[in-house]
């Protein structure tokens, strides 16, 4: 099957990258903004601030006073959140169609007039909320520090990649108003930013819309060079490992390999690896780890799809009560390595489950205009959408053996166990 | 080109109308109703089959063996492995889930639509003859009592099952967890599972819905040729305990000792779903907790930075389920956040909302109802409601309208009714040493400190 999401694309004078996927099948529309900024920009001493900084930007611009981006949006029956990641930043609302004009008079007002609504009465509060949102994921959580452990062995401590999005207390901290003017002034540019725009609208219209409202917003200067050494070897270069004694209810090991990162053309063939792994009850994880030989209680593939010197896929199994870590690695490495022989059937199944789950993915704005964004942000190119699955459907049982040779041996391995605390 | 106004926001465009997609409904023999919503947008297809096999009606010692049943329909079937199952599904790119809840039991099944043919026969298949072999079940029964020892250590579970076991009365269902206890799962086994099936897996009282790219008679020659011969069956009896354990205030402390965050969840039973208070209630519960503008969260939040989000939520079930505040907070300032939530919800049960908040609460709620029906798998869930919860055909249809309609006079009321300051009870799951003492000192009532479980 083949799609054919339409989009147009422009580029503003000021270097806004500008897409848009009409369709008048739905009522809704979906706004939504990547700023090439994330994480692996922060400096040392620093961690944490992209994402303390998103926050921030909920906290009302030069025209809109605090709460009142929230209440216009949630009158208007309006969705609308943002998430910070290693190389980007999203904000993105989801409105009734004829609300489209509000989320682009938010996204300019902030995107061009934050600074002279900032205080330190709204970063205090943020970062107490911040800390609050750590407490809650990490801190307070079983297992909570597993990314950052994990960061920590598969990237050395001088990339970009090595410390958490959520960074450190003491990092959160420091930050101060004039590190969020410095951020903001130096990322929150419109050659920064891509636009997209997907659902029910008229392009002519809203490309006047969008050109009127962010048109006035100067362009900034080029971005600066990642701090840190981006550079990486493409392996470890042996297993390494990390084991804790902590207040978790049961074993847990997490097994994480440097892949090639988004942008390479190998890219797709790790997905379909991540995908045989963890995708589904046919999948080799869970059925040879929870099904079969029920060493596992659960089990998790995933790929972290980045862009800076290499991305990771880890698996992950939590063991039942007494279970040794070892076996538990050992189980997992089995099923790495066993990807060397799948066969032609299996991969079939991996990429017929992937394909519905693309198409579904599209059922809603957001998550098109999302696509739309990161193609265009990534790859300059938002047909990538429509040629996605293509991409997947080409990945040979080869092209997953060498993955699996590759990437996933005993060279490029991190291990991270945990074990109940007595 | 004018001077923009950036001070006042856009003024909206036509409003382009949404209605709740049309259902065409088809008996099926044996029983079976079959509604269908046509939505030819993409290619997809979501089915959900709802069987009247909840958790609520189960007595205590088999509390969870609806939600364990459920989980072991992936074991497998007269016909093939649970293995093979899964092969069969995800071959053709369908993705099977069985699932149980307080009132139902729910086997939902997404795919392309020109798999539609065979994801519905394994659909049937799954139900109509599963095989629940030994090790299968055993396994499942292993992975809840894992399960349960996970959530006990994980603060937020943890609070929010203690909250349900200290807001009911120790006879009410909805007080233990859906997923059962360590004694009600250790017995179950392919017996319980064989009999829970052969028992409560009938047509009556259920449903089948598909939503997608497909049209009415299509599916109902489809959903014929799989489900033929499937008869008989009835309603879940009802008649279960939602009494209180308490009609007054109480403070209970969870000790984990050392936890730089409490959990913290305030409730008291709530209302069933059918309530003829429930748009009111919807509309009060906007304003209390249930938007990001709420009081709540605008005080906890963004006023006062004690937390990362606070919420109130009524559970709408087929009988009252709990009404709850929740929220993680700073250690240090428990006590404060406690004070803070109780005031909300003393201040809306005697002032109510005022009428800027009640226009600001039905517009986000009938605003917000076509974004949260994008997809076939979201239709399909909100048809299914209406069988779970037995509500008139035009539930859906008409919702928007009904939430309009609420007044300021009408969510006041509701939230009289239904609001009970003075009967809370309040859970905080975090370092007694800190903040018990704290609690104490507000005065809400008695405050009880339990050892963590384990």
């Amino acid at each position: 099957m083949s799609l054919h999401v339409p989009w147009e694309r422009h580029t503003l004078p000021n270097g806004l990258r500008v897409v848009l996927s009409p369709d008048p099948s739905t009522a809704v529309v979906g706004v939504n903004l990547w700023y090439g900024v994330g994480s692996r920009n922060e400096r040392p001493g620093r961690t944490g601030f992209a994402h303390l900084f998103e926050h921030m930007m909920f906290q009302g611009s030069e025209h809109v006073p605090k709460n009142r981006h929230f209440e216009l949006v949630e009158r208007a029956g309006g969705s609308l959140n943002a998430t910070t990641w290693f190389d980007r930043t999203n904000y993105f609302e989801t409105l009734p169609s004829h609300h489209l004009e509000l989320a682009l008079y938010l996204e300019s007002d902030r995107m061009g007039w934050m600074l002279p609504a900032l205080t330190q009465d709204k970063l205090d509060n943020q970062r107490d909320v911040v800390k609050n949102e750590k407490r809650q994921r990490c801190d307070n959580q079983p297992y909570g520090d597993w990314d950052e452990r994990v960061q920590a062995m598969v990237y050395p401590s001088s990339h970009p990649y090595h410390h958490t999005v959520i960074g450190s207390m003491a990092d959160l901290d420091a930050a101060t108003l004039g590190d969020v003017a410095e951020f903001f002034r130096t990322y929150y540019v419109p050659n920064n930013a891509v636009l997209s725009v997907a659902g029910d609208f008229a392009p002519e219209r809203a490309l006047d819309a969008v050109a009127r409202w962010f048109g006035d917003i100067p362009a900034g200067a080029a971005i600066p060079p990642l701090p840190g050494q981006p550079d990486l070897a493409p392996r470890i270069g042996a297993t390494v490992r990390d084991r804790v004694r902590a207040d978790v209810p049961l074993p847990r090991v997490i097994v994480a390999c440097r892949v090639p990162t988004v942008l390479d053309p190998g890219f797709h063939a790790v997905e379909v690896a991540g995908a045989l792994l963890g995708s589904g009850r046919a999948s080799r994880l869970y059925r040879t780890l929870v099904r079969e030989r029920r060493v596992a209680k659960d089990v998790i593939a995933y790929v972290f799809p980045l862009v800076t010197g290499a991305s990771m896929l880890l698996v992950w199994a939590t063991g039942y009560p007494g279970a040794d870590p070892a076996a538990l690695e050992g189980a997992l490495v089995e099923q790495l390595e066993a990807l060397a022989t799948v066969g032609e059937e299996e991969v079939a199944r991996a990429v017929a489950l992937t394909d519905t789950r693309f198409v579904r993915t599209l059922e809603q704005v957001a998550e098109r205009a999302d696509l739309l964004s990161m193609f265009t942000l990534l790859f300059d190119d938002p047909d990538r959408l429509n040629r996605e699955m293509d991409r997947i459907r080409a990945v040979t049982p080869a092209d997953v053996h060498a993955v699996a040779e590759r990437w996933l041996g005993p060279d490029n391995r991190a291990v991270l166990a945990y074990e109940p605390a007595a | 080109m004018s001077a923009l106004d950036r001070y006042h926001p856009p003024a909206p465009g036509a409003v382009r109308p949404f209605d709740f997609p049309p259902v065409e409904t088809r008996p099926l023999e044996g029983g079976l109703p079959l509604r269908v919503a046509r939505l030819p947008r993409l290619p997809v297809v979501a089915t959900m089959l709802v069987i009247p096999a909840g958790e609520a009606v189960l007595d205590e010692r088999h509390a969870g063996h609806a939600v364990l049943t459920a989980t072991a329909l992936e074991g497998g079937t007269l016909r093939r492995s649970g293995t093979d199952l899964a092969e069969a599904l995800e071959g053709i790119g369908a993705s099977l889930h069985a699932s149980a809840g307080w009132d139902a039991t729910t086997v939902s099944l997404t795919c392309l639509a020109d798999r539609l043919e065979e994801a519905m026969a394994l659909l049937a298949e799954v139900v109509l003859e599963p095989a629940f072999p030994e090790q299968e079940v055993a396994r499942i029964r292993e992975q809840q009592l894992a399960r349960i020892k996970q959530r006990e250590m994980d603060p937020g579970s943890l609070a929010s099952d203690r909250a349900a076991e200290l807001i009911y009365d120790a006879a009410a269902p909805y007080g233990r967890p859906a997923g059962g206890r360590v004694d009600s799962v250790s017995r179950f086994s392919t017996a319980h599972a064989a009999a829970l099936a052969a028992e409560r897996y009938k047509p009556m009282g259920g449903g089948l819905v598909v939503a997608g790219d497909v049209d009415v008679d299509e599916a109902a020659a489809l959903a014929r040729a799989s489900f033929a011969g499937w008869q008989g069956g009835a309603r879940d009896g009802r008649g279960i305990s939602v009494e209180p354990r308490a009609r007054h205030a109480t403070v209970h402390v969870v000790d984990r000792p050392g936890a730089v965050q409490s959990e913290i969840r305030v409730g008291h039973p709530g209302t069933a779903m059918k309530h003829p208070d429930h748009h009111a209630l919807s509309v009060m519960n906007t304003v209390l907790g249930g938007a990001f503008t709420s009081r709540l969260n605008l005080n906890l939040r963004e006023k006062h930075g004690f937390t990362y989000g606070v919420r109130s939520r009524f559970s709408f079930r087929r009988d009252a389920g709990p009404f709850t505040v929740s929220a993680a907070v700073a250690t240090d300032v428990t006590a404060a956040a406690v004070r803070e939530i109780v005031a909300e919800l003393t201040r809306m049960a005697a002032e109510g909302p005022t009428e800027e908040e009640v226009e600001a609460a039905r517009d986000y709620i009938a605003g917000v109802f076509p974004l949260r029906l994008e997809t076939t798998a979201q239709v399909a869930a909100r048809i299914a409601e209406m069988i779970v919860y037995d509500l008139p055909d035009d539930h859906h249809a008409r919702y928007r309208e009904r939430i309009r309609a609420v007044s300021r006079a009408d969510a006041l009321a509701a939230a009289r009714r239904h609001v009970r300051p003075d009967e809370l009870t309040v859970v905080v799951v975090g370092a007694a040493a800190a903040i018990a003492g704290p609690l104490e000192e507000l005065g809400i009532g008695p405050v009880t400190v339990h050892l963590r479980p384990g």
